[in-house]
């Protein structure tokens, strides 16, 4: 199962998503969270920040929409608090960073760079803050902008995560890949609203919220089948993965790991046996390493390509 | 030890008490009960997150939890219609509870406490005052309700001290009367927002202490996904708490309602 990703070793490809297992202590109290191949940690800023006011969530068919808005104790509380425990776990520590502004992230980002993180996760896809978070994400130039100065500051393994809440995924995905980002994840939530009739007010607080769960799934594949053909550094994919097929969707769409979000909230013993079931569909499958699957869609173009190579390595041979 | 598990319940009785109001007894493993205050997550058949619901109750014998669901919406109409002999999946215990060592400890040191629940508020109080019963002391209920048939727990609050029940009308005026004869040193309370914060008003101006439970929407129970906050201390130093994990139960004048 063991794979890498951006030369961090994982010991298998699910990572637990950002924001839905807070710095892993909660999950560890129910099972032992070094199942997991990485634990990517609530989005941190560089200073603390409270969050959006209450009701922040809203259940919707198959899926939940969160309007939590970045409540975080910042990066040196993080590092300084929560880290030592995470790090300890043994498994890589997955840093997801956002800010309001670009000396905000650089300068968290920096911060964590003399940390034993194993990696950055850029988030730029953040729809429930005022400033900065989703508009650092929805453009092309922008999304260059920010990954190529967070770049010069760290020499972790840099990916970043990408908002579905643009009209052309592929481009969003290239232009982190031209600014040097390592890797891209992707999908973050979808923005998206609930109103209550009886009171004619919405649901959240902040009126919009994020997407998640198995309704955005269909959405969150084919962005990363668009994502992964566009660019050549690995593709981290998620969006309502439930079960270990989905995972294996992904996969085979051509993400290179995938991450797990709102399962852990609708099911917190989604860790393990998503994880299980994935050990299991591998040995069914005789697959020792699960890079195999990547990418391995097939398509009617996918199966003429085959053809034409094939054929051509006869005519040679 | 104790620890909070994640376990597929049977249902061993389920009983309508009162007008859309059911209680339902559940098999929970003996190192996962709950204490009074302390809630259930539990997945409703159908429904994609799990609602909260406090225990009203545990017996030792039988290893039975209580549960009293209000029929709100459809995932707790989805638990209400849950049979005896069916299974449920839930997360038990969360949350921190009252602190009934403490207050066992008051009551048996002569200290006046008072329980304050407004409709299915009164729930995890029944709790509460079985603990006190079962310790061979007594506690006092102010309990109201809307009308006659969403009327529940006065019978088990009875056997653990007196009872005042307020239908239609105000638990906190019954508290107030009750008052000009005697002032408890602390309350414990449960209800809706705004009886809450006229017992927060009540307590401020009289100097009493105590706790509150209090609600707020949930996704994962436990303390990991951060939306089910409330807000908590005053000044600069306001915070955003987790009713989950912090609470659901706080002290009585810590919670901005
Ligand atoms: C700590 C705690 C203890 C509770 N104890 C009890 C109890 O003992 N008995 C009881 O009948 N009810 C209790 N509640 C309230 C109960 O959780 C809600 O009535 C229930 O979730 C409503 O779900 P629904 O699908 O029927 O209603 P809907 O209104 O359709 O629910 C829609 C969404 O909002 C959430 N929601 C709606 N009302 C509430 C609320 N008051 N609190 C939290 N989430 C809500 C639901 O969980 C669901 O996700 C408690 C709530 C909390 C937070
Ligand atoms: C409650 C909640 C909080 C989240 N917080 C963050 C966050 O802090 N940073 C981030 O990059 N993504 C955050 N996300 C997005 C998830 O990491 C993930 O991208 C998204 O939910 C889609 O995956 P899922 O359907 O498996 O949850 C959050 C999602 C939820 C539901
Ligand atoms: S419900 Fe997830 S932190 Fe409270």
């Amino acid at each position: 199962m063991r794979t890498k990703l951006c030369g961090v070793e994982l010991k298998n490809p699910l990572i637990a998503a950002s924001g839905t297992f807070g710095f892993g202590r909660e999950y560890d109290e129910l099972y032992d969270i070094s199942c997991w191949g990485a634990i990517s940690v609530k989005g941190l800023t560089l200073r603390p920040r409270r969050g959006n006011p209450p009701g922040r969530i809203a259940e919707t068919a198959s899926g939940m929409l969160n309007s939590v808005g970045l409540q975080n104790p910042g990066v040196d509380a993080f590092i300084r608090d929560e880290l030592p425990w995470l790090a300890a776990k043994g498994i890589p520590v997955i840093a997801n960073v956002a800010g309001s502004s670009e000396e905000e992230y650089a300068e968290a980002v920096r911060r964590l760079s003399d940390s034993p993180v194993a990696m950055i996760e850029l988030n730029i896809s953040c729809p429930n803050v005022r400033q900065g978070g989703v508009s650092f994400g929805t453009s092309p130039e922008r999304v260059y902008g920010i990954t190529r100065l967070v770049r010069a500051c760290t020499g972790l393994p840099l990916m970043v995560k990408l908002t579905p809440n643009v009209s052309d995924i592929a481009e969003a995905a290239t232009a982190a890949e031209d600014a040097g980002a390592d890797a891209v994840s992707l999908i973050n939530t979808i923005i998206g609203m609930a109103i209550d009739t009886g009171t004619r007010r919405p649901v959240l607080a902040n009126v919009t919220g994020g997407l998640s769960g198995p309704a955005i799934k269909p959405v969150a594949l084919r962005m990363v089948w668009q994502a992964a053909r566009a660019v050549s550094i690995p593709v981290v994919g998620m969006g309502g993965i439930t079960t270990a097929d989905d995972a294996v969707q992904f996969m085979i769409a051509g993400a290179c790991a995938v991450m797990i979000g709102t399962a852990n909230i609708t099911d917190p013993m989604s860790g393990p046996r998503i994880i299980d079931d994935f050990r299991r569909y591998l040995e069914g499958e005789g697959i020792s390493d699960p890079g195999a699957l990547v990418g391995s869609l097939r398509t009617d173009e996918a199966d003429a390509r085959r053809e034409v190579f094939e054929n051509r390595k006869s005519d040679v041979l | 030890m104790r620890r909070t598990v994640d376990v597929d319940a049977t249902i061993l009785s389920s009983r309508v008490i009162a007008r859309g109001t059911t209680e339902l007894a559940l098999a929970v493993p003996r190192n996962a009960a709950p204490r009074p205050g302390q809630f259930l997550h539990i997945r409703a058949p159908g429904e994609f997150l799990r609602r909260p619901i406090s225990a009203s109750g545990y017996d030792e014998e039988t290893g039975a939890a209580r549960i009293i669901v209000r029929d709100a919406g459809r995932g707790s109409r989805a638990i209400s219609g849950l049979g005896a002999g069916d299974r449920v999946r839930l997360l038990t215990p969360l949350g921190r509870g009252f602190p009934m060592e403490s207050i066992i400890r008051d009551i048996a040191s002569g200290k006046k406490i008072w329980l304050a629940g407004g409709g299915i508020g009164a729930a995890p109080l029944l709790f509460a005052a079985s603990s006190v019963r079962a310790a061979d002391l007594a506690i006092d209920s102010f309990v109201g309700f809307r009308d006659e048939e969403s009327v529940i727990g006065v019978r088990e609050l009875g056997e653990c001290g007196s009872v005042s029940v307020s239908v239609g009308g105000l638990v906190t005026d019954a508290m107030t009367r009750a008052m000009e004869s005697a002032v408890p040193d602390s309350i414990l309370a449960c209800g809706p927002v705004p009886m809450l914060r006229a017992i927060q008003k009540i307590c401020a101006g009289r100097g009493i202490r105590g706790f509150m439970s209090v609600e707020e929407r949930m996704g994962c129970g436990v303390g990991a996904c951060l939306v089910c906050v409330c807000r908590t201390g005053t000044g600069d130093g306001w915070e955003h708490r987790r009713v989950c994990r912090d609470g659901p139960v706080f002290g009585i004048s810590e919670v901005a309602l």
